[in-house]
């Protein structure tokens, strides 16, 4: 039991530490846009002619690591953002998602200003077994010049 | 040519649907019949598991008779990665299974269908009609077998139509 306690409180100070560094590593909000759910046996949906409505949710504190940015052959950019798990795992339970995978694989994408941002994968970062944060690799729209 | 597509991708999800009801997928926190238009769908990813997802890819228009004829090409993937309960070992079976159910709802007479314009949900004057399924040899990809299955789709342009 004692053994418990301490591997829990290890959990919370990992994950109280990954917040504080994300908070203070020049950190900003970006929007998590994600589809309301489908409509029961609605054939415009499923044939594309009707859209549904799109939610934008806040993410903060969020980190790009602009060392890692790549450009692809069609000119398109990719990078990876770092995100708290504290911030992940109560939008998930907030919006009945069955995990954080679950809710990275249902979003349209990331919303940086005004430039939407489509998520490739999304992996946890952990410490100890730990899950302390979330890294999402995006893609930009390739440039059409 | 859309109203083509549509009628077709209509067909096919509720003969699918009538064939096997159990086979259903997960979209948007929804559950209808596993059979997704590529194109219609968020370009997010979402599980393809144990789902058919339509693409269409050529294109011909043969404009020698009355009506134009347009004849479009269907590819129709799908996946499994077997039972998790079976450790995947029952995947070839599923796989099997799923090729029998297509091969049911798209090869069963008739193969043609009253072409309908779902912007407005009005039948049109002509049928769709199609060819049998072509199957392609199945692939390996980690522990998923997967295979591709193509269907020729012909349709006869109406005036007006687009």
């Amino acid at each position: 039991m004692a053994d418990l306690d301490r591997n829990a409180e290890a959990a919370r100070g990992a994950i109280r530490l990954v917040d504080t560094l994300l908070r203070n590593a020049r950190s900003r909000t970006v929007m998590l846009r994600i589809p309301a759910p489908a409509i029961a046996g609605d054939n415009a949906e499923q044939l594309g002619l009707a859209t549904p409505l799109f939610q934008d949710v806040e993410l903060t504190p969020a980190i790009f690591r602009t060392a890692s940015a790549k450009v692809a052959k069609d000119g398109s950019t990719q990078r990876e953002l770092l995100l708290s798990a504290t911030t992940v795992e109560a939008l998930t339970g907030s919006h009945n998602f069955a995990s954080a995978n679950t809710l990275f694989s249902t979003a349209t994408g990331i919303l940086v200003d005004d430039t939407l941002l489509i998520i490739l994968s999304a992996e946890e970062v952990e410490a100890g077994g730990i899950i302390c944060g979330y890294r999402l690799s995006l893609r930009e729209a390739p440039r059409t010049n | 040519m859309q109203n083509m597509k549509d009628t077709f991708y209509i067909t096919l999800r509720d003969r699918i649907s009538a064939i096997n009801p159990a086979r259903l997928v997960l979209v948007r926190g929804e559950s209808r019949p596993a059979v997704v238009v590529e194109e219609n769908e968020l370009p997010s990813s979402f599980d393809h598991n144990e789902t058919y997802v339509l693409r269409w890819t050529e294109t011909k228009l043969d404009t020698g008779g009355p009506l134009p004829l347009v004849v479009m090409r269907c590819e129709i993937r799908y996946e499994t990665a077997g039972n998790f309960g079976n450790g995947g070992m029952d995947r070839g079976r599923i796989l099997s299974v799923m090729d029998a159910e297509l091969a049911a709802a798209i090869n069963t007479s008739p193969q043609r269908a009253a072409k309908t314009n779902f912007a407005n949900t009005a039948a049109m004057q002509t049928n769709i009609f199609w060819s049998d399924v072509a199957f392609a040899p199945e692939q390996t990809i980690n522990e998923r077998l997967s295979r591709t299955v193509t269907v020729e789709v012909f349709s006869y342009q109406e005036a007006g139509e687009r």
